[in-house]
């Protein structure tokens, strides 16, 4: 370790970043802290504000440095942290044996920068590490009144949201109906624009969700062939108008709320006694990082419980300014670990936060999940859509099977003994050593016209498939 | 419904009556949207994706002979993977793998050519058999099965069985290259490089009758290795050996016991220049030998190398192809004793060396240690077989180790370079030290050049773990 607190006050880039760090230099903030010392490495694993945690690895030889946090400031306070424990903590490292994949790749990629950061910065005068230490002892006290003035004014806030909300629906019930008077055809025709228009009122009116939603809609229809979109138009347009009904019937529904208007909060989600909480074994099956047209970019990450004897799944969900630039991943594929999971509210709890991580486990074949004998390979996607249509992607643990193709090269899941002719096209090119590979299990999303693949157990192992 | 949606319009007369029932009584806008929900829902739970008839599945991939890379080693390879920049540095990479008793996942890597490690075969004939309805059997290779075996599997076969069985191999090789197009035939024919000997002679003159340029000229190639002249018009004016000849100058040096000299003439224009590199290029080393009455290890050892570069590459590139392993031996053996630049023009031999040979070439280049670049030239090296002492014995180790402490980026990247070549010729031990010894002069630890280096070094740890 060759990090002292001087260094680290001259690589902050403010004094902000290193009060912020201060408050991450806490052990528990960091589920995972590993280092290597013949290839003068030390990484870790901070649970920050975001489902998915931020990896940090440093270069202990040359101060290189990376962070998967979406923050433009260099270093940010993750990694600040990160040098901060390597000074004052450096035993809270564990000896890594190998190095993950994901510290292996930022290394490749990088480019060497010879020399050193320099010592002394200009700025280096203005931060210091010992006020930023200091516990912030100015904790206010409010008085009573100004507690229900607070809360008032909250109350009154989320009145004004939803009747805000519920004239927006108004809104999106007269523009389906409208596009329903005008043509389908049309409506995916021009569906960029349409949806651009609706998408921009409803962010005026709070629904802001709905809107971030209906902006993909064009995408998700283009993806498809031409004879395809009438009926993904219908599916897309109904949930809306589905979505906007039961919102009606309980607009504090929370995940009613959340597809929306807003999502709640870590720390409700978290502070919710409903939230269902879960403590397992967690395989990471892979990852779907996608920039939206709202300028946002949403990362999810999605989980495989490894001790449900049925297919249980979890996803965390980010989103971050796609002006933050290309972030690397928060996990591996293949990775497990052993955690408690809080999942937010809803009739078919996906989305889940790490609520406590409690180390890693070792990798081996997923569960034996006895898929019944000629079972419909959607059954899954059937009772999420039964409980909750609004459902646009719906995870599945498919049976035994292999990927086969067409003869315009698009590639089709199917069930190795599959009685009723069903296949599943899948998404994208399909890469062609897999189609000689026998799928025991393949975890794979759902969109009601394409699979998109994340996992699949073969006679070769684990296979990373997104 | 659908259509009418399309085109625009209500769909709710169309719509059958247990809709209308839950979707009507209501404004006409809203009993349309009414009926979209339970058609969206109608659509997403109640229909399946039916499999289109023209769905083909592909036969499964086969097991390789040799275990799978262990999953703990496997972001060691992938990183390794991905520095080698090209195929060819992919595949050096697999091969030293391979060389280590394991073979990779296919999802990180398949091989794309013939270059690849024999226990490949079943993964390249897989590719392709993408219409697949043959499968390569396991028998011996003869005429009758002959059809049976994919192109990868039957050139394997043959290679091994002219190692073992030459005569047979030729005779099958005889019975079925005329059936086969050019193309095939010429890789057939290719195969008799492997142990050829005099008996294959009268197979590799019938060919002179091939309808292929490109067999005929191999095949005389090949005779020419085996001695027999392969340009039978004796001395005429246009007899590309008499020409180029005629830019070879004969001379005598010593005082005491006169030996014969052949030096190449000086050029007075480019036009000579691009001459003389076609002659060497058309001509046998034979039948310029013969032109000037001596033998081919004669007139290699008689050679002046050193005194003009462009003809020493040619005549290296000359007896590659068509000297006899005679006098290929000779041509290594006498530039490799004599050390110095020449040595480097055996890099064009190493296809046609064992390979102690071509490790005494590495030993070399590596104790010179002034080229030591040229060691990424070398083809079809071992993997896995170069000890501590072969590297620290000359200069390469001290150049190494001031590449990596200097601040010239050229140089450094040069370095990078030689460590990849390196990491494929090491021991696990040498990969291992020499990790140490340069992250000790200043190269960070997790440098990616040092990703070849690593895997090798990681690939031995696991053996003498599972040795029982």
């Amino acid at each position: 370790m060759e990090f002292d607190l001087k260094t680290i006050e001259a690589l902050a880039p403010d004094q902000a970043s290193l009060s912020a760090a201060s408050k991450l230099t806490k052990r528990s903030s960091w589920p995972r802290l590993e280092k290597n010392e013949q290839q003068a490495l030390i990484w870790g694993e901070c649970q920050g504000s975001g489902s998915n945690p931020y990896r940090v690895v440093i270069d202990t030889g040359d101060h290189g440095y990376k962070c998967t946090c979406p923050s433009r400031k260099f270093p940010c306070k993750h990694t600040l942290a990160l040098m901060w424990i390597a000074a004052t903590a450096p035993a809270s490292f564990a000896a890594a044996e190998s190095i993950p994949e994901w510290v292996n790749d930022w290394l490749s990629r990088r480019r060497k920068t010879t020399p050193p950061p320099a010592q002394s910065t200009s700025g280096a005068a203005a931060k210091s590490i010992d006020e930023a230490a200091r516990t912030d002892q100015s904790a206010a006290v409010e008085d009573v009144a100004a507690v229900e003035r607070r809360e008032a004014a909250q109350r009154k806030r989320a009145e004004d949201t939803r009747q805000a909300v519920s004239a927006a629906l108004d809104e999106l019930d007269q523009w389906i109906a409208d596009q329903l008077r005008l043509g389908l055809s049309g409506f995916i025709d021009g569906s960029s624009d349409r949806c651009r228009r609706i998408a921009a009122r409803l962010v005026d009116m709070k629904a802001t969700a709905l809107a971030g939603r209906i902006d993909e809609i064009p995408s998700r229809l283009m993806a498809l062939r031409s004879e395809e979109r009438p009926d993904a138009a219908i599916r897309e347009l109904g949930k809306l108008v589905l979505l906007a009904k039961a919102w009606r019937s309980a607009p504090d529904d929370p995940e009613l709320k959340r597809l929306v208007s807003t999502s709640e909060t870590r720390e409700q989600v978290l502070a919710n006694p409903d939230a269902r909480q879960v403590e397992s074994f967690w395989e990471v099956l892979g990852e779907k990082i996608e920039s939206r047209r709202d300028g946002l970019v949403s990362h999810s990450t999605w989980l495989l419980d490894l001790k449900s004897t049925t297919p249980q799944f979890a996803v965390l969900l980010d989103y971050f300014p796609a002006s933050a630039g290309r972030r690397s991943n928060a996990f591996a594929p293949g990775d497990r670990f052993d955690a408690r999971l809080v999942f937010y509210p809803s009739r078919k709890p996906l989305r889940a936060l790490v609520a406590e991580r409690m180390g890693e486990v070792i990798s081996g074949a997923w569960p034996d999940f006895s898929f019944g004998a000629a079972k419909d390979p959607l059954a899954t996607h059937a009772s999420y859509q039964d409980a909750a249509p609004w459902i646009a992607d719906c995870p599945l643990m498919l049976p035994p099977g292999a990927i086969l193709v067409d003869d315009r090269g698009t590639g089709w899941w199917q069930a190795a003994d599959d009685p009723q002719g069903i296949a599943l096209p899948i998404a994208g090119a399909v890469n062609q050593t897999l189609l000689g590979l026998d799928l025991a299990a393949t975890a794979a999303l759902w969109d009601g016209a394409r699979l998109d693949l994340l996992a699949a157990q073969s006679g070769f192992g684990r296979l990373d498939l997104s | 419904m659908r259509d009418c949606w399309i085109t625009g319009g209500a769909a709710f007369d169309l719509a059958p009556t247990a809709w209308k029932t839950i979707a009507g009584g209501a404004s006409p806008d809203e009993q349309e949207r009414r009926l979209l929900a339970i058609a969206a829902q109608a659509l997403d739970v109640a229909l399946r994706p039916a499999a289109p008839k023209t769905l083909k599945r592909r036969p499964p991939l086969p097991r390789l002979a040799l275990p799978m890379l262990p999953e703990r080693l496997r972001p060691l390879l992938r990183a390794a993977l991905k520095h080698a920049v090209d195929a060819r540095r992919k595949t050096r990479v697999v091969t030293l793998v391979a060389s280590r008793g394991f073979v990779l996942h296919p999802m990180d890597w398949m091989p794309s050519d013939q270059n690849s490690p024999d226990v490949y075969a079943p993964w390249i004939d897989w590719q392709a058999s993408f219409d697949g309805e043959r499968h390569a059997p396991l028998e011996k290779l003869t005429a009758e099965n002959w059809d049976e075996f994919y192109p990868a599997a039957r050139r394997i076969a043959l290679a091994n069985m002219r190692r073992t069985e030459s005569a047979s191999a030729r005779m099958l090789i005889e019975a079925k290259a005329s059936g086969e197009p050019a193309e095939v035939r010429l890789a057939l024919i290719e195969l008799m490089r492997v142990d050829l000997n005099p008996e294959d002679a009268p197979f590799l003159k019938s060919l002179s009758a091939d309808r292929s340029g490109k067999v005929r000229e191999l095949a005389g190639r090949l005779l020419a290795r085996l001695g027999e002249h392969g340009h039978l018009s004796e001395g005429g004016a246009d007899d590309p050996a008499v020409e180029l000849a005629a830019f070879i100058s004969e001379g005598k040096s010593g005082f005491i016991r006169r030996r014969t000299t052949y030096t190449p003439a000086k050029l007075k224009s480019p036009a000579q220049e691009k001459r003389r590199a076609e002659l060497f290029e058309t001509c046998n080393l034979v039948d310029l030998a013969a032109r000037f009455g001596t033998t081919e290890p004669e007139f290699i050892g008689a050679w002046q190398f050193g005194t003009d570069n462009n003809a020493d590459i040619l005549i290296a590139r000359m007896v590659a192809a068509s000297g006899s392993d005679a006098a290929v031996t000779q041509m290594a053996d006498t530039l490799v004793a004599d050390g110095g630049k020449p040595a480097l023009f055996v890099l064009h031999l190493t296809p046609r060396l064992d390979s102690r040979r071509k490790r005494a070439l590495v030993r070399l280049i590596l104790k010179q240690a002034n080229y030591l670049s040229a060691i990424n030239l070398a083809e079809g090296i071992d993997a896995g077989w170069l000890e501590w002492d072969d590297l620290s014995n000359g200069s390469a180790l001290a150049g190494l180790r001031s590449a990596v402490a200097g601040n010239d980026e050229a140089v450094r990247r040069g370095a990078d370079d030689i460590l990849e070549s390196l990491g494929f010729l090491a021991t696990a031990t040498t990969a291992a030290k020499l990790i140490d010894e340069v992250v000790a002069a200043g190269m960070p630890p997790a440098a990616p050049s040092l990703s070849v280096l690593r895997l090798n070094a990681a690939l031995a740890e696991h053996q003498s773990r599972t040795d029982p």
